[in-house]
């Protein structure tokens, strides 16, 4: 088949939303004084994260996310055929947050919608199965919201924790065309995606869900086992580098950048240096908003938005990996403005 | 790398003096010994000693001559 008549699937735009409430480490610092907040920080690379109020869920901040995408003129409300909202802290049990979402943002009827429950890898499960849907012809523009409001499900006791999450949400357009706006135009390639569930004891809410219902007394907090966590990252994360160049036909030397789900920056400085590409390549981009999840990707690229139009990595690579487990890289090439 | 390499290595992680380490020392004295200091152990015996620590095994250890038996028994 002629590559020109594939049809193809482009990042086209992205906006992010953070909550207005700034918890800093010297916040942490007055609420637990015999842990050495600046030390975890220098470590961590985080020093405040955003926290949504306590009436503000992740819908909320996807809302004004999703708001702020329309407003840059990318697309409007009436063209989107399908809402992905990708998240672990839903409004709801049921209904999916997704169709409250697409009432509030008013999307047409004729819009589907479906709620996502992926952490880490969400975004980049998100793309793959919106490429998914526009590649099959079934939908010409897909909007993914990715958001999280970790801090709810964080015990205020849990200071590890507390230190590394922050709230945040972030829209993005995956469309069928090429179009030009406020962020460089990227068409979605090839995706590798995987899971290991024997990890999910390692990352895990356990109450709240039918399993561990609320009524037996127990409240849903996450409890993350670090090492277990970091372990599996420093596994399985350069073998799904590799899978993916080897299946793009590309080495590491064809990529400009990557974009790795902003965990903490321990974790990912080892990481790295274990995939072996040098720190200009790889983003590091977390101090002030801590691990938002999901998020976590598309809102470093909206920081990155000024510097690619004036100079787009020509390819990039994203890397999404933790709880489930679950992991997934995707391969992004520049189409618009044209990459140098 | 020989002892000495080792717990040069170990006081880097651990954020201890240099030479302040001798092998006999329960982990539990070091402030460096919690999860992110075991996340740095697992990746430095990953990326300079091209060595996988199991982390159920770093719970495990009580004294830095436990790591320093962990990594031996990899490196052999």
């Amino acid at each position: 088949m002629n590559s020109d008549l594939v049809p193809s699937a482009f990042l086209s735009g992205i906006s992010a939303h953070l909550p207005e409430q700034v918890e800093t480490n010297q916040d942490l610092d007055a609420e637990f004084p015999d842990w050495n907040m600046s030390k975890i920080g220098a470590k961590t690379g985080i020093f405040e994260r955003r926290i949504a109020a306590e009436s503000e869920t992740a819908a909320d901040l996807a809302f004004r996310a999703a708001r702020k995408l329309f407003s840059s003129g990318i697309c409007n409300e009436s063209e989107v055929d399908f809402l992905i909202f990708c998240s672990q802290t839903p409004d709801h049990i049921a209904p999916a947050t997704s169709c409250i979402l697409q009432s509030r943002l008013g999307l047409p009827s004729t819009c589907g919608a479906v709620d996502v429950n992926v952490g880490c890898s969400g975004f980049v499960y998100s793309l793959a199965l919106a490429r998914g849907l526009i590649c099959s012809g079934q939908c010409e523009k897909v909007m993914i919201l990715t958001a999280e409001t970790y801090s709810k499900i964080i015990s205020k006791d849990d200071r590890s924790n507390r230190a590394l999450f922050g709230d945040a949400a972030a829209a993005t357009l995956v469309s069928s065309q090429c179009l030009a706006g406020s962020f460089p135009t990227y068409r979605i390639g090839l995706s590798v995606l995987g899971t290991d569930g024997t990890g999910a004891p390692h990352l895990i809410v356990e109450s709240g869900g039918f399993r561990q219902p609320s009524s037996s007394g127990k409240k849903p907090l996450l409890f993350m086992n670090g090492p277990e966590v970091f372990s599996f990252t420093l596994k399985v994360v350069p073998q799904v580098l590799n899978q993916l160049l080897e299946r793009a036909g590309l080495s590491l030397d064809d990529i400009d950048l990557i974009v790795p789900h902003q965990a903490n920056a321990h974790m990912l400085n080892f990481l790295r240096e274990s995939i072996g590409i040098a720190p200009e390549k790889f983003v590091i981009d977390l101090a002030d908003c801590g691990n938002t999840v999901s998020s976590s990707i598309p809102l470093a690229l909206t920081r990155h938005a000024n510097l690619f139009l004036k100079a787009p990595p020509r390819r990039m690579i994203l890397l999404g990996f933790g709880v489930g487990l679950s992991w997934g890289a995707t391969l992004l090439t520049c189409e618009y403005p044209n990459a140098l | 790398m020989n002892r000495e390499g080792f717990f040069k290595l170990l006081e880097e992680i651990l954020e201890e003096q240099s030479d302040s380490i001798a092998g006999d020392e329960e982990l539990s004295q070091f402030s460096g010994w919690d999860s992110l200091g075991m996340v740095a152990f697992i990746g430095v015996a990953d990326n300079k000693l091209g060595v996988s620590i199991a982390p159920a095994d770093l719970v495990n250890a009580e004294s830095v001559g436990d790591l320093l038996a962990l990594v031996a028994a990899k490196l052999d």
